[in-house]
């Protein structure tokens, strides 16, 4: 079994207050989500955590997979999609996918960190740029929000 | 060793891997999400990490020893490594990625070559604690089990 959590301390011996923790949130509904990363250990890893929350999900490597995959039919209720992707980068993959009409909740999930980056890739579709890691914090809400937990606005 | 003992000693390699920086809050998440269905799941995506890793590492040091320095793809390659290093909560490492791709993009090939050797120690550093740590939580979870 994993050591607590709550053990864990902040570099300046402090403990790190988490508002949220992964076993916080029951889906009801079944969800699914697709993985857009060319890391594979992004890519392997943000799967397992969605899988974890227990979202069905599919990944692709790289931004032309993902739009042929959605312009194939595939439906998803999340995707999570890098900016710097082979083949067809995420700001473009982005803006072929919210072409073709997908109106699902699309989070850009990057390392770039500079506001540049963040407006581009919000003009090119995504609802929510992350910088990586995604943690739960801005995960819980979006699931919650997906499954209905939450009264839309 | 004795159960308890053990177990405090785990405890105890795991504070200090917090407190002195080597590790972050995403490598919580990644404990959170272990479980009897997933037992080994900190292990895979740790064993994930080194091999990631390696590569990354072998074609930045490709990338640098080429003439001309292709800075572009330096970056890139950069990029990719302080994004899976920051999912892991690897502190240091991504701390030193940063640093490196502010020389790439002053196009400064001695500062990232100087960086690129912090990077590669950092990385060998956090290697050789979690190995530890990862052994003893194993030893720690055989000995709850017996």
């Amino acid at each position: 079994m994993a050591p607590a959590a709550d053990e864990a301390k902040s570099g300046n011996g402090g403990q790190i207050q988490r508002p949220f923790t992964f076993n916080e949130i029951v889906l009801r509904n079944r969800l699914t989500a697709l993985v857009v990363d060319g890391d594979n250990f992004c890519r392997l890893l943000q799967q397992g955590i969605l899988q974890a929350y227990g979202l069905q999900t599919q990944t692709v490597d790289n931004g032309d997979a993902a739009v042929e995959l959605i312009a194939s039919g595939a439906k998803f209720d999340l995707i999570l999609i890098d900016m710097l992707l082979p083949i067809l980068d995420g700001l473009e993959a982005t803006r072929r996918i919210r072409a073709m009409g997908v109106n699902c909740k699309m989070l850009g999930v990057t390392a770039f960190s500079g506001e540049r980056e963040r407006q581009a890739f919000l003009a090119a579709g995504v609802d929510l740029f992350v910088e990586k890691p995604l943690g739960p914090e801005v995960l819980i809400p979006i699931l919650r929000e997906l499954d209905g937990q939450y009264p839309s606005i | 060793m004795d159960r308890n003992r053990l177990q405090h000693q785990v405890a105890c390699m795991r504070r200090s891997l917090f407190d002195q920086g080597y590790l972050d809050e995403p490598f919580i998440q990644l404990e959170e999400l272990q479980d009897d269905a997933n037992p080994n799941f900190v292990q895979e995506i740790v064993t994930l990490f080194y091999s990631d890793s390696a590569r990354l590492i072998q074609n930045i040091e490709h990338a640098l020893n080429s003439r001309p320095i292709d800075f572009n793809k330096l970056d890139d390659y950069m990029h990719q490594f302080k994004g899976s290093s920051s999912s892991i909560g690897a502190k240091k490492v991504t701390n030193e990625c940063t640093v490196f791709r502010e020389h790439c993009s002053a196009e400064n090939a001695e500062g990232c070559i100087r960086s690129f050797q912090q990077v590669k120690q950092e990385y060998a550093i956090l290697r050789r604690k979690l190995e530890v740590y990862l052994q003893m939580v194993g030893q720690a979870a055989v000995s709850q089990t017996a």
